[in-house]
């Protein structure tokens, strides 16, 4: 007979194995679906909102930045309306830019004292030093050039300069002929090229739709690699239709500038001095002048390079890695300054990690489509993370050089020269720098101010060179969602919308045979990488279409005839 | 008179950069993918999609088009289907709003969206180590097992409201209110304001002969307006969405 005392038995032992099994747990988290206090849920911190002003490092546009901080601490950023360069606008990277701190793939540490050490020994052995910056013309920049004017055999290296360092005046453009550069994709200052696209006509002469040939107004499609062939054409006067847009001037010719017909057609048309015009650099101060000269990189002699830093803590122009190898030394040592793993640091011997926008104070040199020189700073919203190093200052104190105060040294300069006028972020208002202090200067850039010179009455028209030509490719490169450091919320843009090109992702069209999703191997001359198929319909057979990234440059720059094969 | 927020979005005007999903996932505390999320679990309240004229290379070309709530004015169909009375159109705006709090999860509300519009939270909401202090304090993050989509970023609106009202202006209808899409995009395609208010540009522009509106022959009165002077990407709007029927078509 069962009893009370059993009835009371058989509960307890039900309650307590229960509590062994997942059931009851699982229970309480979804009761608390219900209520917005489940510990799962990260609670965002409170606090005074106020606005910070700054500018951009994230690529050579340096837009304008307004950034909404809780406290001190960066939670949205958006752009500065009225600003003269930016208008306002921002780019994605830019407007997620203050996740880059967190971003889970960060360079973390680095062997400083290792590299310091090897450097040491490479240059008491009398090799030679260079350092290659990927973004010249920073006041870093010419803290190395200082540096390496005081080593001995120091060289100070950079990639090609677009324009040969001349600038583009977009807006003195009515037709504007584009070999495959994606001038609406990336190109320039955002908001300068969106303001300025109303007023000329586009004709993008590209094999790939392009986010910028599907914007233009005439899109010229052409086999791959047959862009140089239609340039040599439009130049001897064949495609009637497009020598007749081409009469409504002023013209700008965009394109690889190593082909000479892209140099031939501006001369043609009488873009340079109108729509391709010099530009005067921000001063620096007189005792910069004997600072070692700028050389590109492909003036390096091959073999001669004993230790090479490289400072790619502002992305800039990516060269090739098998380019650079070839001027290095045979016990060559190599240190990269970086935030992350995927650049030149998987060459180097030594990645010493760096700060992070919006981590770093830094200034950002003038855009390729600003005509007037400027001068403005990335302030820094957030401490840099303790184990990260100023590149600048690591090679100023290997070379013995102050440089400390380089940016205040710099500013001093450009208030002395008192040419032009500073835009104030906070009030959208301009003074003429003539009627600033060097110390209200200095304030107005670290509080978000951008200097912006005047247009130089003396200018030359510029002299465009060609450079030597390399053939054209048949793969074609789009902003990547993977490249370097970028906000871990750019997974909206690829994995969960496909609206951009995933690193290591290859468009093809479906009538080349392979399947969606298929993982397959891009091969060149220089290697293979494995990717992974995106079927679609717009890309031509023959052409191949995928995300940059420093691999894939390693890959498939130089390179010529690029294929897709099964792995 | 209530205002009656909408927006006009410009096709001819988007290059499909994306700053407005990113912008949007922001200023909302959207996570950024799950390792499982893919284009039909991911949480994107706004999406870019590439549409095409249906042609072959050469004669392809391509648009891209944001779409996101479309804040249905009439038989709204997601609060119709609701049976936790977990989404609610609010008469003083016309926003279609979303409580997480109310939601059970069952999806009816997804299944009866013409627009393919709102997204299931499939997995805890989870950011990198350290990215949690990015979150914006005006909205709470939503829990797993909820539904969520577009609402024209409310707390900008109760945030404008609070500025309006501090400033002694009339804050039933704040004037400097934009969702974080138009503010953040580049190439200004996205424009907002009341429709109701007829010297306003989006009430302007909604009139227009090259606007429409996606499925307008449900009647469900959107407050979305497209705009293009492009014959082929208006037929778009008779799609159940920007290009169905091409699931491998990239956005």
């Amino acid at each position: 007979m069962t009893t009370r005392r059993d009835l009371f038995k058989i509960a307890g032992g039900a309650a307590v194995g229960a509590l062994l099994t997942p059931a009851p747990w699982r229970m309480i988290t979804d009761g608390a679906l219900w209520s917005e206090n489940w510990p799962g849920i990260p609670r965002p911190a409170r606090g005074e909102i106020r606005a910070k002003f700054t500018n951009c490092t994230l690529c050579p546009a340096g837009c304008a930045m307004k950034a909404r901080c809780v406290g001190d601490q960066p939670i949205s950023i958006a752009g500065v309306a009225g600003h003269p360069l930016s208008h306002g606008a921002l780019c994605p990277y830019g407007i997620a830019g203050h996740h880059l701190p967190y971003h889970p793939e960060r360079l973390l540490s680095g062997a400083v004292e290792d590299a310091a050490a090897a450097i040491k020994k490479g240059i008491g052995e009398g090799g030679r030093i260079a350092v290659f910056d990927t973004r010249p013309g920073r006041t870093a920049s010419w803290t190395y050039r200082r540096a390496m004017a005081s080593l001995p055999g120091g060289l100070y290296l950079r990639p090609e300069a677009a324009l040969n360092g001349d600038a583009v005046d977009l807006s003195a453009a009515r037709t504007v002929l584009s070999f495959g550069v994606p001038l609406l994709d990336g190109w320039g200052t955002p908001g300068n090229v969106i303001q300025a696209r109303g007023n000329f006509r586009l004709i993008q002469v590209e094999a790939i739709e392009s986010r910028t040939a599907a914007m233009a107004d005439v899109w010229l499609p052409t086999n791959p690699g047959e862009e140089r062939a239609i340039a040599s054409l439009i130049l001897n006067g064949g495609m009637d239709h497009i020598a007749r847009e081409l009469e409504d001037g002023p013209v700008l010719v965009l394109g690889p500038e190593d082909w000479p017909e892209i140099v031939e057609l501006n001369r043609k048309y009488g873009a340079l001095g109108r729509t391709i015009v010099s530009r005067r650099d921000a001063p620096v101060p007189d005792t910069w002048k004997d600072a070692a000269p700028e050389m590109e990189w492909a003036d390096a002699a091959e073999g001669s390079i004993r230790v090479l830093l490289i400072d790619e803590t502002a992305p800039g122009a990516y060269v090739p890695w098998h380019s650079i190898e070839t001027r290095l030394s045979r016990d060559a040592v190599v240190v990269a300054f970086t935030a992350t793993r995927d650049g030149y640091a998987r060459h180097a011997q030594f990645a010493l990690a760096t700060a992070v926008f919006p981590e770093a104070l830094d200034d950002i040199p003038a855009a390729v489509d600003s005509p007037a020189g400027v001068f403005r700073l990335s302030t820094s919203m957030v401490p840099s993370a303790a184990w990260t190093i100023d590149p600048a200052m690591f090679i100023a104190q290997l070379a013995g050089i102050d440089a400390a105060s380089a940016l205040r040294d710099r500013a001093d300069a450009i208030c002395r020269s008192a040419r032009g006028n500073v835009f104030h972020y906070a009030d959208q208002k301009s003074t003429p720098m003539k009627a600033m202090k060097a110390d209200a200067f200095w304030k107005s850039l670290n509080e978000g101010a951008c200097w912006i010179d005047d247009l130089d009455p003396k200018a030359h028209a510029p002299q465009l060179v060609a450079r030597a030509a390399t053939r054209a490719s048949n793969v074609s490169l789009v902003e990547t969602c993977g490249a370097g450091l970028v906000s871990p919320l750019f997974s909206k843009l690829h994995e969960e919308s496909h609206v951009r090109l995933a690193r290591h992702e290859i468009a093809l069209n479906p009538a080349v045979g392979f399947c969606d999703g298929e993982r397959v191997a891009l091969q060149t001359d220089c290697g293979r990488i494995a990717m992974t198929v995106l079927l679609d319909p717009s890309i031509p057979p023959g052409s191949i279409q995928t995300a940059t990234g420093a691999d894939v440059l390693d890959l498939c720059g130089g390179a010529t005839g690029a294929k897709v094969v099964r792995i | 008179m209530n205002a009656r927020y909408g927006m006009t979005i410009d096709i001819d005007r988007c290059n499909g950069c994306g700053a407005c999903m990113v912008a949007c996932a922001v200023e909302n505390n959207i996570p950024p993918a799950h390792a499982g999320a893919n284009d039909r679990k991911g949480l994107t309240w706004i999406r870019v999609y590439k549409v095409d004229n249906g042609k072959e290379y050469p004669e392809r070309r391509s648009a891209f088009v944001p779409v996101l709530c479309q804040q249905c004015g009439n038989e709204t169909p997601c609060a119709h289907v609701c049976p936790q009375q977990a989404v609610d159109v609010d008469p003083k705006t016309g926003v279609v709003g979303q409580m997480p709090e109310r939601c059970l999860g069952c999806r009816y509300c997804m299944a009866a969206c013409p627009y393919h519009a709102r997204y299931f939270n499939w997995w805890d909401p989870a950011w990198p180590k350290g990215m949690e202090k990015t979150l914006n304090p005006s909205v709470a993050p939503r829990m797993r097992g909820v539904v969520e989509k577009c609402n024209f970023c409310h707390g900008r609106w109760h945030e404008a409201r609070e500025r309006a009202a501090a400033n002694g202006l009339a804050a039933s209808e704040p004037v400097d209110y934009v969702p974080a899409c138009v503010e953040a995009c580049p190439a200004g395609a996205i424009r907002f304001g009341n429709l109701n208010d007829s010297t306003s540009e989006v009430a302007h522009k909604s009139k227009e002969p090259d606007s429409f509106r996606l499925l307008e022959k449900l009647g469900t009165d959107p407050k979305i307006y497209y705009h293009s002077k492009r014959d082929w990407v208006k037929t778009i709007a008779e799609a159940p969405r920007p290009g169905a029927g091409k699931e491998n078509v990239r956005g």
